[in-house]
């Protein structure tokens, strides 16, 4: 009794305001969670390879994504008065290593100062960089012909600045450069250069490049530069030294020379403003044994402007290949059929009056031909179908076109200096694979829907409408489903394709397909009734269709996957970033699992925030709430004594004692009434006439009810927002709650409902509770029975879908209240199912010869 | 001859795959500087028939680049690249001179038809001047 006390004792602190405060929490809760499966998903979008972005927009996403995951984490932690303690620190957690993931930089290998050339591969590539790293591959597992040599490792240029004290040298003069135009750039950069230069190489390092040199068969060697990084690679490559011909003895001061020209201006000018230290862009440096080459050039294992000619193209110089590329001459060019016996299309002989040639003393200089030499090819045809055969052979080893360095010795051998990717350009805009040219043939089963997921994929129909099924999804089905279930990703790996009468491009579930890139169609509504089991099907995402049969136009019509997108760093850090975002690990609420300290990821923080705010709402304290001062009276027919607590917007009048439906604006409440007055229900039993009544009642049930159920009596109590409801009920025996939000977010929607109690022997009323759960399932609700309480939660259909669920469920309420009684046998409960199916409420199923008379 | 497409952006990750893109989808030819003070000796040193340049970089940005570039070159398209939620700059960009704009992250076609509106654009005015001439 101290409570009703406290009522009139305390000063107006109204129950309403706490309850605002809580629906406040929740309503934030809520959007924090749409956007925060919007940026998931649009993260996850960026990894299909279709989408350039930067790292701007990774730091702008994670920071957003960030943001709106701890909001949920403080509105709950608000909601649930500290409950789910645990989950700040996790939430903190996550944002940290994210943190570190988009600051990583890439870790220099620990590997020897050098490493032998016969015992490279691509792999090595990080220590090496890919120039030296190729090279390896292409002696090592094609056993093509290469140059004896050496790679001076990343290692050791990390060893060489710190060795010399270089790292902090350069990083002050790099923080302190005067740069406000191109010439001061260029000036920091000579200085720089110098600074490098003038270094000493520490004796280690030195020791160890002496005597790698000396190990070599000539003392003449080719020092080039190996950027690590493809980055690197691509914007700073081609500025860097090249020495030929130099003496193996002065490697140290080749090896400073090699390094001192990766400090061009644009390297300075990244290192300056991208605020980096000097050691995030390594450089390797390749030692070759200089080759003194008769005839040296440069082969393309296709025409790179006309691929369709099925042609390797060779330009070919004598000498050294310098003159082969930078335009002192006009090269040969052989012109040869990549088909068996390759044939020489065209063979273009030019006069080449001098030569790039090695120098006695070191060095290299242009040496003038004879004339009978300067007009002679500079190949013979046998060694130009050679180098064809190995162009080939390149291109099928590295997977894609090559751009080749060759060179043929004093002795006519041919040795291969370098191959790389070759950029073979295609027509403009020959490839758009979103624009469709014409429709297949064969008519459409179903033409709308949502793409979640682009692409199209074939397979057999199988029908998922019930969680616990997934362990029954059979390889390479398409999964067809009512509603969407985040329990795929258990089969993801061997679903084609997966289609849902509901959903959005941003739920669980399409996060999750997005990252097994499965095309996903959501919001086909009656997919399940238009698909049979067994069918063969082609679903295409992109346009929103599903054929029947397999249309192979569509299924080879996929987006191309762009390898170097998906191997830049920007792509790889997003990667890193998703894998702490994205997978979903509390997949099942009912699991035992589904606990705050299992929450791993982003995703699992969200979900798990969402799930129990809305069970939070599900048992609002309605003994504290009746406490409220704001409590109206429904005046109407039905025969419930039906109270209304408004938090904002549920009703069109506020302080009246009494309201009508008229009053009624709260759309989920409409649509339950609506449920309620179907006028095939009918109901049955008294109840108690006013508030009076009801507080004694209360008062005389309170303690022998569990909480919750308290307070009610024989009454209904609603709270109510214009997108919200809560509406408790106990109705004789038995206790009913339904907790909705509906509004025109489809994320935010959804219905929990629960049913227990009862007068009749306990296997009745588990009859019921089996009952409501095969409806409640029929409906769309996910549903569990235990004993004789019946639970069910339906989520994420549209407003319209859900107010039409909310009708049923009213009507459901009021069809089950009285039914445990009279549920004697499993016949009985069949007969009540089906005159459910049927849409008949009356009951009548009840009394078998009134039902088939 | 093929178009010469100048690209400028500080993140040399972006510049390479601009022009991987580019060079796969495209003949054109594409040069990169991750440097923008460089950009006006580069402009002397070749000829070129768009700039597409990044809004925000350091020293000197998008819109300081469309100054620079229209006094050299006043016929030169520039599509200018800025981040999501800056549409306001972007217009400023425009209204500055620039031909176009485009927000990251964009779809690879998307940067692809913004390009060939720009040059078919750019031959449109020449050939508008040549008819000036005659």
């Amino acid at each position: 009794m101290f409570k009703f006390l406290r009522r009139f004792l305390k000063e107006e602190v109204d129950e309403t305001s706490r309850l605002q405060e809580q629906f406040g929490h929740f309503r934030r809760l809520l959007t924090e969670n749409n956007q925060a499966l919007e940026i998931m998903a649009d993260m996850e979008e960026k990894l299909s390879g279709e989408f350039l972005f930067d790292t701007g927009y990774l730091e702008t996403q994670a920071e957003r994504l960030v943001t709106s995951v701890s909001g949920m984490v403080g509105e709950l932690d608000l909601l649930t008065e500290g409950r789910y303690a645990e989950l700040t620190a996790i939430c903190q957690g996550l944002a940290q290593e994210i943190g570190r993931e988009l600051a990583a930089v890439p870790i220099i290998p620990e590997t020897p100062f050098i490493l032998s050339l016969s015992s490279l591969n691509r792999e090595l590539a990080p220590a090496v960089g890919s120039k030296m790293a190729n090279l390896g591959e292409i002696g090592n597992r094609i056993g093509l012909p290469v140059p004896q040599g050496f790679a001076i490792t990343a290692s050791a240029y990390k060893r060489f600045l710190e060795g010399a004290n270089l790292t902090g040298e350069l990083e002050a003069r790099l923080s302190q450069a005067p740069i406000h135009d191109l010439e001061s750039l260029e000036t920091v950069s000579q200085e720089i250069q110098d600074l490098i230069r003038r270094a000493p190489v520490p004796p280690d390092l030195e020791d160890a490049l002496r005597r790698a040199a000396q190990n070599l068969p000539t003392p003449w060697l080719a020092v080039r530069s190996s950027a690590v990084g493809e980055d690197t690679e691509f914007s700073f490559a081609g500025q860097f030294a090249t020495l030929l011909n130099v003496d193996a003895a002065g490697l140290p001061e080749h090896y400073k020379e090699i390094i001192a020209s990766k400090f061009t201006s644009r390297a300075i000018f990244y290192w300056k403003y991208q605020q980096f230290s000097v050691n995030e862009l390594p450089m390797a440096v390749g030692v070759l044994a200089m080759v003194p080459a008769r005839a040296s050039g440069v082969m393309f294992s296709q025409d790179p402007h006309a691929p369709h000619n099925e042609t390797v193209l060779i330009t070919s110089v004598w000498g050294l290949g310098k003159y082969a590329v930078d335009g002192t001459i006009s090269p040969d060019l052989y012109v040869i059929s990549r088909k068996e016996g390759h044939a020489i299309k065209q063979r273009r002989v030019t006069e080449k009056p001098v030569a790039l040639a090695c120098q006695a003393a070191g060095g290299v200089a242009p040496v003038t031909l004879p004339a009978k030499q300067a007009a002679a090819p500079s190949l013979t045809d046998v060694q130009a179908r050679t180098l064809t055969e190995i162009a080939l052979l390149l291109e099928e080893h590295f997977g894609g076109p090559q751009d080749i360095e060759w060179t043929v010795g004093e002795a006519g051998n041919i040795v291969i200096l370098q191959s790389r990717p070759l950029r073979v350009s295609t027509p403009s805009f020959a490839a758009a694979p979103r624009e469709r040219s014409a429709e297949p043939a064969v008519p459409p089963l179903l033409t709308f829907g949502i793409r979640a997921v682009g692409g199209a994929a074939a397979g057999r129909v199988h029908l998922f409408l019930h969680d616990e099924d997934v362990a029954g999804i059979p390889p390479g089905a398409v999964v067809v489903a009512k509603q969407p279930s985040a329990r795929l990703v258990l089969a993801m790996d061997r679903i084609a394709a997966i289609i849902t009468e509901v959903g959005s491009p941003t739920d669980h579930m399409t996060i999750l397909a997005r990252e097994f890139r499965i095309p996903t169609l959501v919001d086909v509504g009656g997919a399940t009734r238009v698909l049979t089991p067994g069918q063969i099907v082609t679903v295409d995402a992109d346009a929103a269709r599903v054929y029947p049969g397999i249309v192979t136009e569509l299924l080879d019509r996929q987006p191309e996957t762009d390898e170097n997108l998906r191997n830049s760093s920007v792509f790889q850090k997003l990667r890193r970033i998703l894998k702490l975002t994205s997978p979903l690990n509390l997949l099942d609420p009912e699991n035992s699992d589904f606990r705050a300290d299992k929450c791993q990821t982003l995703h699992d923080l969200t979900r798990f925030c969402h799930e129990k705010a809305m069970d939070a709402m599900f048992t609002p304290d309605v003994e504290r709430a009746l406490e409220s001062s704001r409590i109206s009276r429904l005046a109407t027919d039905l025969p419930l004594n039906l109270f209304i607590l408004d938090l904002g917007g549920g009703l069109k009048v506020s302080g009246q004692e009494t309201v009508t439906e008229e009053d009624i604006v709260s759309r989920p409440f409409k649509a339950l009434l609506r449920g309620f007055h179907h006028p095939g229900v009918s109901w049955a039993g008294q109840v108690a006439p006013d508030l009076k009544g009801f507080i004694s009642v209360f008062a005389n049930t309170m303690y022998d009810m569990n909480k919750g159920e308290r307070g009610l009596g024989g009454k209904s109590f609603a709270i109510v927002t214009d997108s919200y409801l809560n509406f408790n009920s106990r109705l004789g025996y038995h206790f009913g709650l339904v907790d909705a939000y509906i509004s025109e977010e489809r994320n935010d929607n959804y219905i929990s409902f629960q049913f227990k109690g009862g007068a009749a022997a306990v296997q009745r009323r588990e009859r019921r509770a089996r009952l409501l759960k095969q409806i409640l399932d029929e409906m769309g609700f996910k549903a569990q029975a235990k004993g004789d309480l019946v639970q069910g939660r339906l989520v994420k259909y549209s407003q319209l879908e859900t107010e039409g669920i909310m009708e049923m469920a009213g009507l459901l309420m009021a069809f089950c209240r009285q039914l445990d009684l009279a549920l004697s046998s499993e016949n009985v409960l069949e007969r009540c199912l089906d005159a459910f199916k049927k849409e008949d409420y009356s009951l009548k199923c009840l009394r078998p010869e009134e039902a088939t008379s | 001859m093929p178009e010469r497409i100048l690209v400028v952006d500080d993140e040399p990750n972006m510049l390479r795959l601009l022009k991987t893109i580019l060079m796969d989808k495209t003949g054109y030819e594409v040069t990169t500087t991750n440097n923008p003070l460089e950009v006006s000796k580069l402009l002397q040193e070749a000829h070129y028939h768009l700039v597409i340049s990044d809004l925000k970089m350091p020293l000197v940005d998008g819109m300081d680049l469309i100054d620079i570039i229209k006094k050299l070159e006043p016929g030169l398209p520039i599509i200018i690249i800025t981040a999501y939620g800056t549409i306001e700059t972007a217009e400023e960009a425009i209204q500055k001179g620039a031909y176009d704009f485009i927000t990251k992250p964009f779809r690879k076609e998307t940067i692809l038809i913004t390009i060939r509106r720009a040059l078919e654009w750019k031959r449109m005015q020449g050939e508008l001047a040549a008819l000036k001439k005659q």
